[in-house]
């Protein structure tokens, strides 16, 4: 297990090395961030000079080497957006995007769990057709859209919670569901197809033949079996939220998280403080992926030393 | 060379034989009878052509109006049945600009962005598959590392850093949705390639001396097609989606042109008064990539994916 976990960690650090490569490449070979924070039009001396203060007239090496040495110490340069160190400016803002990560997360498994068993338990009847309906629409509405009808629904005609911003538990109610509602769909999905398959098994049909209730049998027996599928998806959703769904989503709730400061910093030209949160959500990702692996090895050692 | 592979050909056709039926002809019979049976495959076609049909001719229907055509005097009027005439059916926007007009004008980008980053995403990626698993080695971990590196970066940070160090352009979303799904296609095609490998018409292809690249071309790809086809259909859905959330963001389409995520994010100052720009164009979103969903469940239990379903779920060690 040491050997497996040490291997693993060895892995993920290697992909963080070459997706931070990767963004060092675009946003200094491809282009450079003093260009960038230049408006078109200006000039060469001014693009010169720029380059100079920002010590991009360096050769490329050393300034790798100086972006790699950074991000080992958490160094992620100075943005002139804000005159402030990057990663500090990242790092303030990361708490309200794993609030909400989490909000979103509850909501998916809160949902995806009982929906799957439920559509399991009545298998092709109504619940098991109203599931699928909810997952197939769910995963078909973009979810900022969702976002907008919550809005529109619950905070401008109900009243009933803030329209925006993050002011406690309850403004963040509706971008968790907005985020978790289409992971739920495809949860739900893969839950009641993984019992359903279960049920047909000699183990699940010795339960159901020696008198015990299908719910019982589903909820005792054949969902232990389904949970490593469903801890695994669950970090799919999650690395899928760390990525798309939050920066969207936090736009449109006007959520003061990570993505939605990527997003003012490349309306400023703010290179330095995009890289920064690229890498930074990258990093989460990855880190997101090991977890689950873990977890995943240690409700079910079945599952291989790969 | 050729006259070789000419002679041989046949023979090795015929052991492909179980794998996949010869004749384009039954696949397309069974395929519309297991049609007729579903609704959920009738209804996914029926949308998807509809919408199809609306991107490609729409803007000359009789009844469609300019969408560029400002009216300050109509702006914000509510669609028929909450107050509106049929005039403008589902409404005007801040501009007095007809919802309805503006949807159809859309639908162009929406559908040709996410179809164009399909299309090439899966090119690439069937590429990359076909050679990984069929020549394996070196290559195949070089093709199969760098996808599993893709998977940890996933397409919208790929897109903030690409938008923010070159500009937005639809040119970009294109490209930034294919590189975010051409790992997909490569994990899939390279293993049905590694199944396949084994079989005896490839092995008699190899032994008549057929070069690497014909084994490829003419008779691992074919095989590859159904589930090929399946896939792409999955992967429109996602790329209709990733396309007006960029769009959304500001990334994509810059105005005057239109797509309905950009309707979205021009309509949002108006939810309060003008509830209907937003919910209508979400709307059009959410029903083209639902019929498109609808066709992939259709031809998932055509062509019984469980299993492909499975490799594409697993995620890579990251």
């Amino acid at each position: 297990m040491l050997r497996w976990l040490a291997r693993r960690i060895i892995a993920a650090a290697l992909v963080v090395f070459v997706v931070t490569s990767l963004v060092f490449v675009v946003t200094h070979v491809f282009t450079d961030p003093a260009t960038v924070s230049l408006p078109l039009e200006a000039s060469q001396e001014d693009r010169a000079s720029r380059r100079a203060a920002l010590g991009l007239d360096r050769p490329l090496s050393v300034q790798y080497w100086d972006f790699v040495s950074g991000l080992v110490v958490g160094d992620l340069g100075e943005s002139f957006w804000q005159t402030q160190p990057a990663s500090k400016l990242v790092f303030e803002r990361l708490p309200a995007t794993l609030k909400l990560v989490g909000g979103a997360t509850a909501v998916t498994v809160l949902l995806a769990a009982p929906m799957g068993m439920l559509a399991a338990w009545w298998e092709r009847r109504f619940a098991d057709h109203a599931v699928l309906g909810f997952s197939m629409a769910s995963i078909s509405a973009p979810p900022f859209w969702i976002g907008y009808l919550l809005i529109i629904v619950f905070a401008v005609q109900l009243g009933w919670v803030p329209t925006f911003g993050s002011r406690g538990f309850v403004s963040l109610i509706l971008p968790s569901f907005a985020i978790g509602l289409a992971s739920a769909g495809r949860l739900a999905q893969m839950t009641r197809r993984g019992i359903v398959e279960e049920l047909r098994k000699p183990y699940a049909v010795t339960a159901l033949s020696r008198g015990f209730s299908r719910s019982y049998t589903i909820v005792h027996h054949t969902f232990r079996n389904v949970a490593s599928g469903f801890v695994t998806m669950t970090g799919w959703e999650l690395t899928r939220m760390f990525t798309g769904y939050t920066v969207v989503i936090e736009v449109v709730f006007a959520w003061p998280g990570v993505g939605r400061l990527a997003i003012h910093a490349i309306e400023n030209r703010d290179l330095i403080l995009v890289q920064a949160a690229v890498v930074v959500l990258a990093t989460l990702v990855v880190v997101t992926n090991l977890l689950v692996d873990i977890a995943r090895r240690m409700i079910d050692p079945r599952v291989e030393l790969a | 060379m050729t006259a070789v592979d000419d002679t041989t050909t046949p023979g090795a056709d015929t052991g492909a034989v179980d794998a996949v039926p010869p004749e384009g002809v039954t696949v397309l019979a069974d395929l519309r009878s297991h049609l007729r049976k579903s609704k959920a495959g009738i209804s996914g076609i029926f949308i998807c052509s509809l919408f199809a049909l609306v991107a490609i001719v729409g803007p000359w229907l009789p009844f469609i109006k300019d969408p560029a055509k400002q009216s300050l005097p109509d702006k914000l009027t509510p669609p028929v049945g909450w107050g509106g005439t049929w005039t403008h059916p589902l409404g005007t926007d801040q501009l007095g600009r007809d919802i309805l007009a503006r949807l159809v004008d859309g639908a162009r980008i929406s559908l040709l962005v996410g179809l164009a980053a399909v299309v090439i995403a899966a090119i690439l990626g069937t590429a990359l598959g076909l050679i990984a698993g069929y020549v394996g080695g070196r290559i195949d971990t070089l093709i199969i590392s760098a996808a599993d590196v893709q998977m940890a970066f996933p397409g919208v940070l790929a897109g903030l850093i690409l938008v923010a160090a070159f500009g937005p352009s639809v040119w970009l979303v294109i490209v930034v949705i294919a590189i975010s799904s051409w790992m997909v296609f490569t994990r899939v095609g390279r293993s049905l390639v590694l199944t396949l490998k084994t079989s005896l018409f490839v092995e008699a292809s190899e032994l008549s001396g057929a070069p690497s690249t014909r084994v490829m071309w003419r008779h691992l790809l074919p095989n590859l097609v159904s589930s090929l086809i399946t896939l792409c259909v999955l992967e429109l859905a996602a790329a209709i989606l990733s396309e007006s959330a960029f769009a959304f963001l500001g990334f994509g389409v810059q105005p005057p042109r239109s797509s309905w995520g950009l309707m979205i994010q021009q309509g949002r100052n108006y939810i309060t008064d003008g509830w209907w720009i937003v919910t209508f164009a979400g709307l059009a979103i959410s029903i083209v990539v639902l019929g498109v969903n609808l066709l992939s469940l259709w031809l998932q239990s055509f062509n019984d994916v469980a299993e492909r379903e499975q490799i594409i779920l697993e995620r890579p060690g990251g």
